[in-house]
């Protein structure tokens, strides 16, 4: 998404992208990013929770209208109601890219696991 | 809006494997590049929007992205846009994507693509006005030239043309 984001900028759109992983902003560069905690596949909010839903976008237009300078991040303040595990924003089947790397998906995992027992 | 002190952890909902195998590729500095920039330069409330989301919506008259591919090439990610008319509701729209569940969107299609939501602001004069037409690609491009070469420029054409000026970015 930070690409078209870009492309639009750069044929002259103004563009605010509302991404759950602005993370991504170190890779490739957003112009400007509302970061929300929310789920992947539900940025915008609750299923039929429209206030919710208002309150989200209105903050990231506010992004849009405010930003003074591209690259900022504004990490919204909105904390998602279930347990990260209860979220269910899984896919049914494991994705194809992730069942082809899962022996080291897996590895890292088991790493990852690791240094939180014994930190260095 | 008002400061806030939170921090987003993009990957709090990931299972700590994947947080670990997606997270390798993203550096610890800070983007140094060039980022493109048009300025707004104008209130909200006269600014005509798009919306783009990355969560492969189609219309049901029209054809899905293509998922079997993927299946078959899982390095593969079908790199086509659908148009979505800005009255579109959850059920005229098809989703398909292998790395979320869709459920949530078929459900209520403002999760991800708030175009109830954007002509609500419409009506009560928050924004100047939502354009006819939104769109969807699917975000799964391990190599986006496709969709930067061939998709992009008939997005930007169509949006130039409906007298766009911002755009509302979701990725899923």
């Amino acid at each position: 998404m930070g690409q078209v984001a870009h492309y639009l900028e750069a044929k002259g759109f103004s563009t605010v992208t509302l991404t759950n992983t602005p993370e991504f902003h170190r890779q490739v560069g957003i112009p400007r990013v509302a970061a929300i905690e929310y789920p992947y596949g539900r940025p915008v909010g609750q299923v039929h929770d429209q206030n919710g839903q208002r309150q989200v976008l209105m903050a990231a237009l506010s992004v849009l209208e405010d930003a003074t300078e591209p690259g900022q991040v504004v990490h919204l303040p909105f904390t998602w109601p279930e347990e990260p595990k209860k979220t269910d924003w899984q896919p049914p089947e494991i994705s194809p890219i992730i069942k082809l790397n899962l022996d080291e998906i897996k590895k890292l995992g088991a790493e990852a696991r690791k240094k939180k027992v014994s930190p260095h | 809006m008002a400061e806030t002190s939170k921090i987003v952890d993009g990957f709090l909902f990931m299972p700590p494997a994947l947080r670990a195998w997606i997270s390798k590729d993203i550096p610890e500095q800070p983007f140094s590049g060039q980022i493109p920039w048009t300025p707004l330069g104008k209130s909200i409330r006269e600014t005509t929007f798009s919306l783009i989301t990355t969560a492969g919506i189609s219309m049901r008259s029209d054809p899905p992205f293509d998922m079997e591919r993927e299946k078959d090439e899982p390095a593969w990610g079908d790199p086509s846009y659908r148009e979505i008319p800005k009255t579109a509701t959850e059920r005229d729209i098809e989703v398909s994507h292998l790395h979320i569940n869709t459920t949530h969107i078929k459900q209520d299609i403002n999760v991800m693509l708030p175009l109830t939501r954007f002509q609500e602001f419409e009506q009560q004069g928050l924004i100047g006005k939502l354009a006819p037409t939104c769109y969807s690609y699917y975000g799964f491009q391990l190599d986006p030239t496709a969709l930067l070469d061939e998709t992009m420029p008939k997005v930007a054409d169509r949006m130039r043309h409906e007298n766009v000026e911002a755009v509302l970015l979701t990725p899923a």
